[in-house]
Protein backbone atom coordinates (compact mmCIF):
# COMPACT_ATOMS: atom_id res chain seq x y z
CA UNK A 1 0.00 0.00 0.00
CA UNK A 2 1.33 3.23 -1.10
CA UNK A 3 1.48 5.68 1.69
CA UNK A 4 -1.99 7.86 1.11
CA UNK A 5 -0.85 11.08 2.83
CA UNK A 6 1.88 11.16 -0.82
CA UNK A 7 -1.33 11.00 -2.83
CA UNK A 8 -2.50 13.41 -4.93
CA UNK A 9 -5.52 12.36 -6.75
CA UNK A 10 -7.01 9.30 -5.47
CA UNK A 11 -9.23 7.40 -8.20
CA UNK A 12 -12.07 4.66 -6.73
CA UNK A 13 -14.13 2.25 -8.73
CA UNK A 14 -15.06 4.89 -11.20
CA UNK A 15 -17.50 3.48 -14.16
CA UNK A 16 -18.33 5.57 -16.83
CA UNK A 17 -21.10 4.75 -19.78
CA UNK A 18 -22.32 7.04 -23.11
CA UNK A 19 -25.41 6.41 -24.03
CA UNK A 20 -25.79 6.71 -27.53
CA UNK A 21 -28.46 7.77 -29.82
CA UNK A 22 -30.97 5.28 -30.05
CA UNK A 23 -30.71 4.23 -26.70
CA UNK A 24 -27.73 1.71 -26.89
CA UNK A 25 -25.00 1.70 -23.62
CA UNK A 26 -21.25 2.29 -24.27
CA UNK A 27 -18.93 1.39 -21.27
CA UNK A 28 -16.16 3.25 -21.55
CA UNK A 29 -14.47 3.15 -17.95
CA UNK A 30 -14.67 0.19 -15.75
CA UNK A 31 -13.69 -0.30 -12.71
CA UNK A 32 -10.91 2.30 -12.57
CA UNK A 33 -8.66 2.76 -9.34
CA UNK A 34 -5.53 4.49 -9.15
CA UNK A 35 -3.65 6.42 -6.71
CA UNK A 36 -1.47 9.48 -8.39
CA UNK A 37 1.07 10.38 -6.09
CA UNK A 38 2.27 14.24 -5.61
CA UNK A 39 4.67 15.22 -8.13
CA UNK A 40 4.62 12.01 -9.69
CA UNK A 41 5.00 12.46 -13.51
CA UNK A 42 2.22 10.00 -14.57
CA UNK A 43 1.16 8.57 -17.73
CA UNK A 44 -2.23 7.40 -18.77
CA UNK A 45 -0.80 5.35 -22.06
CA UNK A 46 -3.22 3.47 -24.21
CA UNK A 47 -5.11 3.06 -28.00
CA UNK A 48 -7.95 5.60 -28.79
CA UNK A 49 -10.97 4.10 -27.38
CA UNK A 50 -9.42 2.67 -24.18
CA UNK A 51 -11.29 5.86 -22.12
CA UNK A 52 -7.68 7.58 -21.11
CA UNK A 53 -9.05 11.45 -22.73
CA UNK A 54 -12.64 10.49 -20.76
CA UNK A 55 -10.96 9.21 -17.04
CA UNK A 56 -8.89 12.52 -17.67
CA UNK A 57 -11.67 14.29 -18.19
CA UNK A 58 -13.12 13.12 -15.43
CA UNK A 59 -10.32 14.39 -12.78
CA UNK A 60 -10.55 17.58 -14.21
CA UNK A 61 -14.70 17.98 -13.53
CA UNK A 62 -15.36 18.56 -16.81
CA UNK A 63 -17.79 15.54 -17.21
CA UNK A 64 -20.43 14.67 -14.14
CA UNK A 65 -19.04 11.53 -12.57
CA UNK A 66 -21.44 8.66 -12.70
CA UNK A 67 -20.06 5.75 -10.63
CA UNK A 68 -17.20 5.91 -7.79
CA UNK A 69 -14.90 9.11 -6.05
CA UNK A 70 -12.44 11.09 -7.28
CA UNK A 71 -10.39 12.63 -4.83
CA UNK A 72 -7.95 15.61 -4.77
CA UNK A 73 -6.32 16.85 -1.94
CA UNK A 74 -8.77 20.04 -2.19
CA UNK A 75 -11.01 16.95 -1.36
CA UNK A 76 -14.12 15.38 -3.62
CA UNK A 77 -13.85 15.93 -7.42
CA UNK A 78 -17.29 17.58 -8.46
CA UNK A 79 -16.61 19.83 -11.19
CA UNK A 80 -13.56 21.89 -12.43
CA UNK A 81 -10.94 23.22 -9.68
CA UNK A 82 -8.03 25.66 -9.45
CA UNK A 83 -6.20 22.86 -7.63
CA UNK A 84 -6.38 21.36 -11.90
CA UNK A 85 -5.06 22.79 -14.49
CA UNK A 86 -5.58 21.51 -18.12
CA UNK A 87 -3.70 21.91 -21.03
CA UNK A 88 -5.85 20.26 -24.05
CA UNK A 89 -4.44 18.75 -27.44
CA UNK A 90 -5.74 21.62 -29.75
CA UNK A 91 -4.14 24.09 -27.28
CA UNK A 92 -7.68 25.76 -26.68
CA UNK A 93 -6.44 29.34 -26.52
CA UNK A 94 -9.05 31.90 -26.57
CA UNK A 95 -8.71 33.25 -29.90
CA UNK A 96 -9.69 36.34 -29.14
CA UNK A 97 -6.84 37.55 -26.89
CA UNK A 98 -3.27 37.97 -27.35
CA UNK A 99 -1.10 35.46 -24.97
CA UNK A 100 -0.61 38.27 -22.78
CA UNK A 101 -4.18 38.74 -22.33
CA UNK A 102 -4.69 34.88 -22.17
CA UNK A 103 -2.68 34.29 -19.12
CA UNK A 104 -4.13 37.17 -17.39
CA UNK A 105 -7.32 35.99 -17.71
CA UNK A 106 -6.64 33.08 -15.24
CA UNK A 107 -4.85 35.60 -13.40
CA UNK A 108 -7.68 37.98 -13.06
CA UNK A 109 -9.95 35.51 -11.46
CA UNK A 110 -7.62 34.10 -8.84
CA UNK A 111 -7.85 37.74 -7.94
CA UNK A 112 -3.98 39.02 -8.91
CA UNK A 113 -3.78 42.57 -8.33
CA UNK A 114 -3.04 44.18 -11.47
CA UNK A 115 0.51 44.88 -10.87
CA UNK A 116 0.94 41.48 -9.88
CA UNK A 117 -0.71 39.69 -12.66
CA UNK A 118 1.43 41.57 -15.00
CA UNK A 119 4.39 40.27 -13.70
CA UNK A 120 3.51 37.00 -13.04
CA UNK A 121 2.09 36.84 -17.18
CA UNK A 122 5.14 38.41 -17.77
CA UNK A 123 7.53 35.62 -15.68
CA UNK A 124 5.18 32.63 -17.01
CA UNK A 125 5.79 33.84 -20.91
CA UNK A 126 9.50 34.17 -20.15
CA UNK A 127 9.40 30.46 -19.03
CA UNK A 128 7.85 29.12 -22.03
CA UNK A 129 10.17 31.38 -24.61
CA UNK A 130 7.52 33.49 -25.57
CA UNK A 131 9.24 36.58 -24.84
CA UNK A 132 8.71 39.22 -27.62
CA UNK A 133 5.10 37.50 -28.89
CA UNK A 134 2.87 38.60 -25.77
CA UNK A 135 1.05 40.88 -28.02
CA UNK A 136 0.80 38.71 -30.82
CA UNK A 137 -2.70 36.44 -31.37
CA UNK A 138 -3.03 32.42 -31.13
CA UNK A 139 -3.57 32.45 -35.00
CA UNK A 140 -0.39 34.28 -35.65
CA UNK A 141 1.59 31.81 -33.73
CA UNK A 142 2.73 27.91 -34.88
CA UNK A 143 1.30 25.30 -33.23
CA UNK A 144 4.36 24.93 -30.98
CA UNK A 145 3.93 28.83 -29.29
CA UNK A 146 0.12 28.54 -29.41
CA UNK A 147 0.99 24.73 -26.68
CA UNK A 148 3.47 26.85 -25.16
CA UNK A 149 1.30 29.78 -24.55
CA UNK A 150 -1.37 27.27 -23.47
CA UNK A 151 0.94 25.45 -21.32
CA UNK A 152 1.73 29.07 -19.30
CA UNK A 153 -1.87 30.10 -18.50
CA UNK A 154 -2.51 27.33 -16.82
CA UNK A 155 0.79 27.36 -14.74
CA UNK A 156 0.37 31.00 -14.28
CA UNK A 157 -2.69 30.48 -12.04
CA UNK A 158 -0.13 27.94 -10.04
CA UNK A 159 -2.12 24.77 -10.08
CA UNK A 160 -1.10 21.73 -7.85
CA UNK A 161 -2.10 19.31 -10.39
CA UNK A 162 -1.31 19.46 -14.08
CA UNK A 163 -3.68 17.36 -16.58
CA UNK A 164 -2.59 16.94 -20.37
CA UNK A 165 -4.60 15.56 -22.88
CA UNK A 166 -2.01 14.43 -25.70
CA UNK A 167 -0.76 17.90 -25.63
CA UNK A 168 1.72 17.74 -28.09
CA UNK A 169 -0.26 14.92 -30.74
CA UNK A 170 -1.04 17.91 -32.64
CA UNK A 171 2.65 19.08 -33.72
CA UNK A 172 5.43 18.06 -35.80
CA UNK A 173 8.25 15.41 -34.59
CA UNK A 174 10.65 18.11 -33.69
CA UNK A 175 8.49 20.55 -32.09
CA UNK A 176 6.88 17.86 -29.69
CA UNK A 177 10.60 16.70 -28.69
CA UNK A 178 12.07 19.90 -28.04
CA UNK A 179 8.29 20.14 -26.21
CA UNK A 180 8.59 17.37 -24.47
CA UNK A 181 12.29 18.56 -22.87
CA UNK A 182 10.94 21.41 -22.03
CA UNK A 183 7.92 19.62 -20.13
CA UNK A 184 10.16 17.64 -18.26
CA UNK A 185 12.24 20.90 -17.15
CA UNK A 186 9.47 22.92 -16.28
CA UNK A 187 7.77 19.68 -14.20
CA UNK A 188 11.27 18.79 -12.01
CA UNK A 189 11.80 22.69 -11.22
CA UNK A 190 7.67 23.30 -10.60
CA UNK A 191 7.48 20.28 -9.08
CA UNK A 192 3.98 19.52 -9.92
CA UNK A 193 1.53 16.41 -10.66
CA UNK A 194 0.97 15.71 -14.17
CA UNK A 195 -1.33 13.57 -15.23
CA UNK A 196 -0.60 13.39 -19.19
CA UNK A 197 -2.74 11.11 -21.42
CA UNK A 198 -0.77 9.80 -24.57
CA UNK A 199 -1.37 7.23 -27.29
CA UNK A 200 2.77 7.44 -27.76
CA UNK A 201 4.73 4.76 -25.83
CA UNK A 202 7.83 6.53 -26.37
CA UNK A 203 6.74 9.96 -25.31
CA UNK A 204 5.03 7.85 -21.79
CA UNK A 205 8.57 6.04 -21.38
CA UNK A 206 10.35 9.73 -21.77
CA UNK A 207 8.37 11.62 -19.51
CA UNK A 208 6.53 9.25 -17.13
CA UNK A 209 7.64 8.37 -13.71
CA UNK A 210 4.88 5.63 -14.10
CA UNK A 211 2.78 4.75 -16.63
CA UNK A 212 -0.94 3.71 -16.47
CA UNK A 213 -1.82 1.13 -19.49
CA UNK A 214 -4.98 0.80 -20.06
CA UNK A 215 -7.22 -1.68 -22.74
CA UNK A 216 -10.29 -0.36 -24.83
CA UNK A 217 -13.80 -1.83 -24.60
CA UNK A 218 -14.75 -1.50 -22.07
CA UNK A 219 -12.13 0.47 -20.86
CA UNK A 220 -10.04 -0.75 -17.98
CA UNK A 221 -6.23 -0.34 -16.30
CA UNK A 222 -4.33 -3.22 -17.74
CA UNK A 223 -1.18 -2.91 -16.40
CA UNK A 224 0.70 -0.41 -13.82
CA UNK A 225 4.33 0.42 -14.85
CA UNK A 226 6.78 2.27 -12.84
CA UNK A 227 9.56 3.14 -15.57
CA UNK A 228 12.66 3.54 -13.03
CA UNK A 229 14.82 5.05 -15.48
CA UNK A 230 17.15 7.84 -14.67
CA UNK A 231 16.48 11.16 -15.75
CA UNK A 232 19.04 12.52 -17.96
CA UNK A 233 18.39 14.53 -21.16
CA UNK A 234 16.31 13.45 -24.03
CA UNK A 235 19.32 12.52 -26.20
CA UNK A 236 20.90 10.15 -23.64
CA UNK A 237 17.73 8.97 -22.68
CA UNK A 238 17.17 7.91 -26.40
CA UNK A 239 20.40 6.11 -26.37
CA UNK A 240 20.13 4.12 -23.27
CA UNK A 241 19.65 0.89 -23.91
CA UNK A 242 17.12 0.47 -20.72
CA UNK A 243 15.05 3.12 -22.54
CA UNK A 244 14.57 1.03 -25.85
CA UNK A 245 14.10 -2.28 -23.52
CA UNK A 246 11.52 -0.54 -21.76
CA UNK A 247 9.78 0.93 -24.71
CA UNK A 248 9.93 -2.31 -26.51
CA UNK A 249 8.12 -4.28 -23.23
CA UNK A 250 5.96 -1.46 -22.88
CA UNK A 251 4.90 -1.67 -26.82
CA UNK A 252 4.48 -5.32 -26.61
CA UNK A 253 1.70 -4.67 -24.11
CA UNK A 254 0.01 -2.29 -25.98
CA UNK A 255 0.45 -3.66 -29.27
CA UNK A 256 -2.15 -6.26 -28.61
CA UNK A 257 -4.53 -3.86 -27.90
CA UNK A 258 -4.18 -1.49 -30.21
CA UNK A 259 -4.39 -4.44 -32.57
CA UNK A 260 -7.57 -5.76 -31.45
CA UNK A 261 -9.28 -2.12 -31.10
CA UNK A 262 -8.46 -1.75 -34.68
CA UNK A 263 -10.25 -5.21 -35.54
CA UNK A 264 -13.07 -3.23 -34.19
CA UNK A 265 -15.75 -4.81 -31.13
CA UNK A 266 -15.69 -8.54 -30.49
CA UNK B 1 8.47 32.80 -70.79
CA UNK B 2 11.16 34.27 -68.28
CA UNK B 3 10.03 37.69 -68.60
CA UNK B 4 6.51 36.82 -67.94
CA UNK B 5 7.33 34.65 -64.89
CA UNK B 6 9.69 37.71 -63.68
CA UNK B 7 6.97 40.08 -64.08
CA UNK B 8 4.70 37.46 -62.15
CA UNK B 9 7.11 37.41 -59.49
CA UNK B 10 7.81 41.53 -59.44
CA UNK B 11 3.80 41.80 -59.04
CA UNK B 12 3.33 39.14 -56.46
CA UNK B 13 6.46 40.33 -54.55
CA UNK B 14 5.45 44.04 -54.41
CA UNK B 15 2.24 45.08 -53.07
CA UNK B 16 0.70 46.02 -56.82
CA UNK B 17 -0.94 49.48 -56.43
CA UNK B 18 -0.78 49.47 -53.17
CA UNK B 19 -3.90 52.26 -52.54
CA UNK B 20 -6.29 49.78 -54.13
CA UNK B 21 -5.57 47.16 -51.22
CA UNK B 22 -6.84 49.49 -48.79
CA UNK B 23 -10.12 50.42 -47.57
CA UNK B 24 -10.08 53.40 -48.89
CA UNK B 25 -8.93 52.17 -52.68
CA UNK B 26 -12.15 49.99 -52.49
CA UNK B 27 -14.65 52.36 -51.70
CA UNK B 28 -13.28 54.61 -54.32
CA UNK B 29 -13.62 51.58 -57.04
CA UNK B 30 -16.94 51.29 -55.93
CA UNK B 31 -17.82 55.02 -56.08
CA UNK B 32 -16.93 55.12 -59.87
CA UNK B 33 -19.63 52.10 -60.62
CA UNK B 34 -22.30 54.42 -59.47
CA UNK B 35 -20.40 57.66 -60.83
CA UNK B 36 -21.32 55.71 -64.48
CA UNK B 37 -24.76 55.03 -63.49
CA UNK B 38 -24.99 58.68 -62.79
CA UNK B 39 -23.85 59.62 -66.24
CA UNK B 40 -25.74 57.58 -67.84
CA UNK B 41 -28.53 58.80 -66.01
CA UNK B 42 -27.49 62.52 -66.47
CA UNK B 43 -27.22 61.85 -70.50
CA UNK B 44 -30.55 59.96 -70.40
CA UNK B 45 -32.68 62.95 -69.10
CA UNK B 46 -31.24 65.80 -70.79
CA UNK B 47 -31.08 63.96 -74.43
CA UNK B 48 -34.86 63.84 -73.97
CA UNK B 49 -34.88 60.45 -74.35
CA UNK B 50 -37.09 60.26 -70.67
CA UNK B 51 -39.47 62.55 -69.92
CA UNK B 52 -38.31 64.84 -66.62
CA UNK B 53 -41.78 64.35 -64.77
CA UNK B 54 -41.00 60.36 -65.04
CA UNK B 55 -37.12 60.38 -63.93
CA UNK B 56 -35.89 64.01 -63.25
CA UNK B 57 -32.39 64.89 -63.78
CA UNK B 58 -29.38 63.72 -61.58
CA UNK B 59 -28.68 67.11 -61.05
CA UNK B 60 -32.30 68.10 -60.40
CA UNK B 61 -32.30 65.58 -57.41
CA UNK B 62 -28.85 67.00 -55.97
CA UNK B 63 -30.82 70.77 -56.06
CA UNK B 64 -33.66 69.38 -54.22
CA UNK B 65 -31.80 67.27 -51.75
CA UNK B 66 -30.08 70.80 -51.09
CA UNK B 67 -32.64 72.67 -50.55
CA UNK B 68 -34.25 70.24 -48.59
CA UNK B 69 -31.34 70.03 -46.44
CA UNK B 70 -30.76 73.40 -45.92
CA UNK B 71 -34.44 74.26 -45.29
CA UNK B 72 -34.08 71.59 -42.84
CA UNK B 73 -36.97 68.86 -43.59
CA UNK B 74 -34.72 66.59 -45.13
CA UNK B 75 -32.99 66.62 -41.97
CA UNK B 76 -35.91 66.22 -39.64
CA UNK B 77 -36.81 62.82 -41.83
CA UNK B 78 -33.42 61.69 -42.01
CA UNK B 79 -33.63 61.94 -38.53
CA UNK B 80 -36.73 60.00 -37.69
CA UNK B 81 -35.82 57.60 -39.87
CA UNK B 82 -32.62 56.80 -38.58
CA UNK B 83 -33.45 57.16 -34.83
CA UNK B 84 -36.62 54.37 -35.54
CA UNK B 85 -33.96 51.80 -37.35
CA UNK B 86 -30.99 51.81 -35.26
CA UNK B 87 -33.33 51.65 -31.99
CA UNK B 88 -35.00 48.68 -33.77
CA UNK B 89 -31.68 47.18 -34.39
CA UNK B 90 -30.10 47.96 -31.45
CA UNK B 91 -32.75 46.50 -29.56
CA UNK B 92 -33.17 43.18 -31.65
CA UNK B 93 -29.32 42.65 -30.99
CA UNK B 94 -29.99 43.34 -27.37
CA UNK B 95 -32.45 40.63 -27.14
CA UNK B 96 -31.60 38.79 -30.32
CA UNK B 97 -27.94 37.79 -28.75
CA UNK B 98 -28.69 36.26 -25.72
CA UNK B 99 -31.31 34.55 -26.88
CA UNK B 100 -29.21 33.07 -29.46
CA UNK B 101 -26.41 32.17 -26.73
CA UNK B 102 -28.78 30.66 -24.45
CA UNK B 103 -30.57 28.44 -27.09
CA UNK B 104 -27.51 27.38 -28.24
CA UNK B 105 -26.02 26.58 -24.14
CA UNK B 106 -29.86 24.85 -22.76
CA UNK B 107 -32.06 22.51 -24.76
CA UNK B 108 -35.17 23.60 -22.33
CA UNK B 109 -34.75 27.27 -24.10
CA UNK B 110 -34.01 25.89 -27.52
CA UNK B 111 -37.23 23.47 -27.17
CA UNK B 112 -39.58 26.33 -26.37
CA UNK B 113 -37.83 29.05 -28.94
CA UNK B 114 -37.19 26.70 -31.57
CA UNK B 115 -40.79 26.32 -32.98
CA UNK B 116 -41.86 30.17 -32.57
CA UNK B 117 -38.74 30.68 -34.40
CA UNK B 118 -39.06 28.16 -37.50
CA UNK B 119 -42.96 29.88 -37.40
CA UNK B 120 -41.88 33.26 -37.31
CA UNK B 121 -39.14 33.32 -39.63
CA UNK B 122 -40.70 33.06 -42.94
CA UNK B 123 -43.62 34.62 -41.90
CA UNK B 124 -44.27 38.50 -43.64
CA UNK B 125 -43.85 40.37 -40.63
CA UNK B 126 -45.78 43.30 -42.08
CA UNK B 127 -48.64 41.44 -41.71
CA UNK B 128 -48.55 42.49 -38.17
CA UNK B 129 -49.09 45.92 -38.62
CA UNK B 130 -52.61 47.23 -38.79
CA UNK B 131 -52.80 44.73 -35.34
CA UNK B 132 -49.59 47.30 -34.21
CA UNK B 133 -51.39 50.21 -35.06
CA UNK B 134 -54.60 48.61 -32.80
CA UNK B 135 -52.21 48.22 -30.14
CA UNK B 136 -49.47 50.71 -29.91
CA UNK B 137 -49.62 53.73 -32.17
CA UNK B 138 -49.35 54.78 -35.94
CA UNK B 139 -46.31 57.20 -34.28
CA UNK B 140 -43.00 55.56 -33.21
CA UNK B 141 -43.88 52.30 -30.89
CA UNK B 142 -45.04 50.09 -33.89
CA UNK B 143 -42.95 51.27 -35.85
CA UNK B 144 -39.77 50.37 -33.62
CA UNK B 145 -41.70 47.38 -33.05
CA UNK B 146 -41.94 46.20 -36.24
CA UNK B 147 -38.32 46.70 -37.08
CA UNK B 148 -37.55 44.52 -34.07
CA UNK B 149 -39.80 41.33 -34.71
CA UNK B 150 -38.15 41.61 -37.92
CA UNK B 151 -34.34 42.26 -37.72
CA UNK B 152 -34.56 40.37 -34.76
CA UNK B 153 -34.42 36.78 -36.63
CA UNK B 154 -30.87 36.69 -38.26
CA UNK B 155 -29.78 37.65 -35.46
CA UNK B 156 -31.51 34.85 -33.18
CA UNK B 157 -30.49 31.98 -35.79
CA UNK B 158 -27.05 33.67 -36.50
CA UNK B 159 -25.99 33.84 -32.58
CA UNK B 160 -27.51 30.15 -31.68
CA UNK B 161 -25.26 28.67 -34.70
CA UNK B 162 -22.04 30.74 -33.58
CA UNK B 163 -22.74 28.98 -30.13
CA UNK B 164 -23.54 25.42 -30.96
CA UNK B 165 -20.43 25.64 -33.03
CA UNK B 166 -18.37 26.54 -30.25
CA UNK B 167 -15.77 23.53 -28.90
CA UNK B 168 -15.50 23.01 -25.84
CA UNK B 169 -12.14 23.21 -24.91
CA UNK B 170 -11.75 26.74 -24.60
CA UNK B 171 -15.46 26.48 -22.54
CA UNK B 172 -13.30 23.94 -20.26
CA UNK B 173 -10.17 25.96 -20.04
CA UNK B 174 -12.05 29.13 -18.72
CA UNK B 175 -14.04 26.71 -15.99
CA UNK B 176 -10.75 25.16 -14.59
CA UNK B 177 -9.36 28.76 -14.40
CA UNK B 178 -11.97 29.91 -12.45
CA UNK B 179 -15.24 31.33 -14.38
CA UNK B 180 -18.47 30.04 -13.06
CA UNK B 181 -20.69 28.42 -15.98
CA UNK B 182 -22.47 31.48 -16.20
CA UNK B 183 -19.69 33.64 -16.71
CA UNK B 184 -18.61 31.85 -19.22
CA UNK B 185 -21.35 32.66 -21.48
CA UNK B 186 -20.65 36.10 -21.38
CA UNK B 187 -16.66 36.05 -21.41
CA UNK B 188 -15.97 32.80 -23.52
CA UNK B 189 -19.09 31.58 -25.62
CA UNK B 190 -19.62 35.40 -26.89
CA UNK B 191 -16.87 36.32 -28.30
CA UNK B 192 -15.90 32.96 -30.11
CA UNK B 193 -19.58 33.28 -31.75
CA UNK B 194 -19.11 36.76 -32.52
CA UNK B 195 -18.00 36.25 -35.78
CA UNK B 196 -21.39 34.69 -36.70
CA UNK B 197 -22.93 37.48 -34.46
CA UNK B 198 -21.56 39.63 -36.98
CA UNK B 199 -22.53 38.56 -39.86
CA UNK B 200 -26.28 38.23 -38.64
CA UNK B 201 -26.12 41.52 -37.56
CA UNK B 202 -24.81 43.06 -40.98
CA UNK B 203 -27.91 40.95 -42.19
CA UNK B 204 -30.13 42.26 -40.02
CA UNK B 205 -29.12 45.90 -40.50
CA UNK B 206 -30.72 46.34 -43.82
CA UNK B 207 -33.79 44.40 -42.70
CA UNK B 208 -33.83 47.25 -39.97
CA UNK B 209 -33.54 49.55 -42.42
CA UNK B 210 -35.87 48.57 -44.69
CA UNK B 211 -38.35 47.48 -42.19
CA UNK B 212 -38.58 51.12 -41.24
CA UNK B 213 -39.06 52.79 -44.23
CA UNK B 214 -41.81 50.67 -45.42
CA UNK B 215 -43.73 51.28 -42.51
CA UNK B 216 -43.15 54.67 -42.82
CA UNK B 217 -44.86 54.23 -46.25
CA UNK B 218 -47.66 52.93 -44.96
CA UNK B 219 -48.76 54.85 -41.96
CA UNK B 220 -47.61 57.86 -43.09
CA UNK B 221 -46.20 60.90 -41.01
CA UNK B 222 -42.55 62.22 -40.03
CA UNK B 223 -40.02 60.08 -41.41
CA UNK B 224 -38.55 59.56 -45.27
CA UNK B 225 -41.08 56.81 -46.06
CA UNK B 226 -43.49 59.01 -45.33
CA UNK B 227 -42.61 62.17 -46.98
CA UNK B 228 -41.79 60.05 -50.28
CA UNK B 229 -45.10 58.79 -50.15
CA UNK B 230 -46.36 62.28 -50.10
CA UNK B 231 -44.46 63.33 -52.69
CA UNK B 232 -45.28 60.76 -55.19
CA UNK B 233 -49.06 61.46 -54.15
CA UNK B 234 -48.36 65.36 -55.44
CA UNK B 235 -46.52 64.00 -58.59
CA UNK B 236 -43.37 65.33 -56.94
CA UNK B 237 -40.95 62.70 -58.71
CA UNK B 238 -37.87 65.04 -57.84
CA UNK B 239 -38.92 64.29 -54.21
CA UNK B 240 -39.31 60.79 -54.07
CA UNK B 241 -36.16 60.90 -56.13
CA UNK B 242 -34.39 62.99 -53.33
CA UNK B 243 -35.76 60.03 -50.72
CA UNK B 244 -34.65 57.31 -52.54
CA UNK B 245 -30.97 58.66 -52.89
CA UNK B 246 -31.11 59.86 -48.99
CA UNK B 247 -32.12 55.99 -47.91
CA UNK B 248 -29.51 54.75 -50.31
CA UNK B 249 -26.89 56.96 -48.58
CA UNK B 250 -27.93 55.96 -45.25
CA UNK B 251 -27.78 52.79 -46.09
CA UNK B 252 -24.60 52.93 -47.34
CA UNK B 253 -22.91 54.50 -44.07
CA UNK B 254 -24.60 52.36 -42.12
CA UNK B 255 -23.16 49.16 -43.80
CA UNK B 256 -19.53 50.37 -44.27
CA UNK B 257 -19.94 51.56 -40.31
CA UNK B 258 -20.45 48.06 -39.27
CA UNK B 259 -18.00 47.10 -42.09
CA UNK B 260 -15.47 49.14 -40.40
CA UNK B 261 -17.11 47.87 -36.94
CA UNK B 262 -16.19 44.44 -37.62
CA UNK B 263 -12.98 44.37 -38.72
CA UNK B 264 -12.08 46.45 -35.56
CA UNK B 265 -14.18 43.23 -32.95
CA UNK B 266 -12.41 40.59 -35.57
CA UNK B 267 -9.20 41.76 -35.63
CA UNK B 268 -8.00 38.34 -34.26
CA UNK B 269 -9.07 36.41 -36.97
CA UNK B 270 -6.80 35.72 -39.84
CA UNK B 271 -8.85 36.47 -42.35
CA UNK B 272 -9.80 39.93 -40.76
CA UNK B 273 -6.15 40.58 -40.36
CA UNK B 274 -5.04 40.06 -43.89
Amino acid sequence: MRDASRSAISIENVQHSYVLRGGKEIIALQNISLDIQAEEFHALLGPSGCGKSTLLYLIGGFIPLQEGSIRTRSGEVTGPGLERGIVFQNFALFPWMTVKQNILYGLRKANFPRKEAEDRAREFIQLVHLTGFEDAFPSQLSGGMQQRAAIARTLAVDPEILLMDEPFGALDAQTRRIMQEELRAIQQRTKKTVVFVTHDVQEAVLLADRITIMSPRPGRISHLIEVGLERQSVEDMLAQPEFTAKSEHIWRLVKDMAESAMRGPA
Amino acid sequence: MTAITEKQNTARNKPRTPWLNTVAGETAIQAGVFVVLLLAWEIATRSGVISPFMLPAPEDVVRRMADDLASGVALADLGRTLWRAVLGFVISAVIGIPLGILMGRFALIKWFFDPLISVGFPMPKIAFLPIFILWFDVFDTSKIIMVVISAIFPIVLAANAGTEQCDKWPVWSARSLGASKAETLWEIIFPLALPQIMTGLQIALPVALITTIVTEMMMGGPGLGGAMMTAGRFADTQGVFAGIVEITIMGLVLMKGFEALRRRLLRWQPQVRE
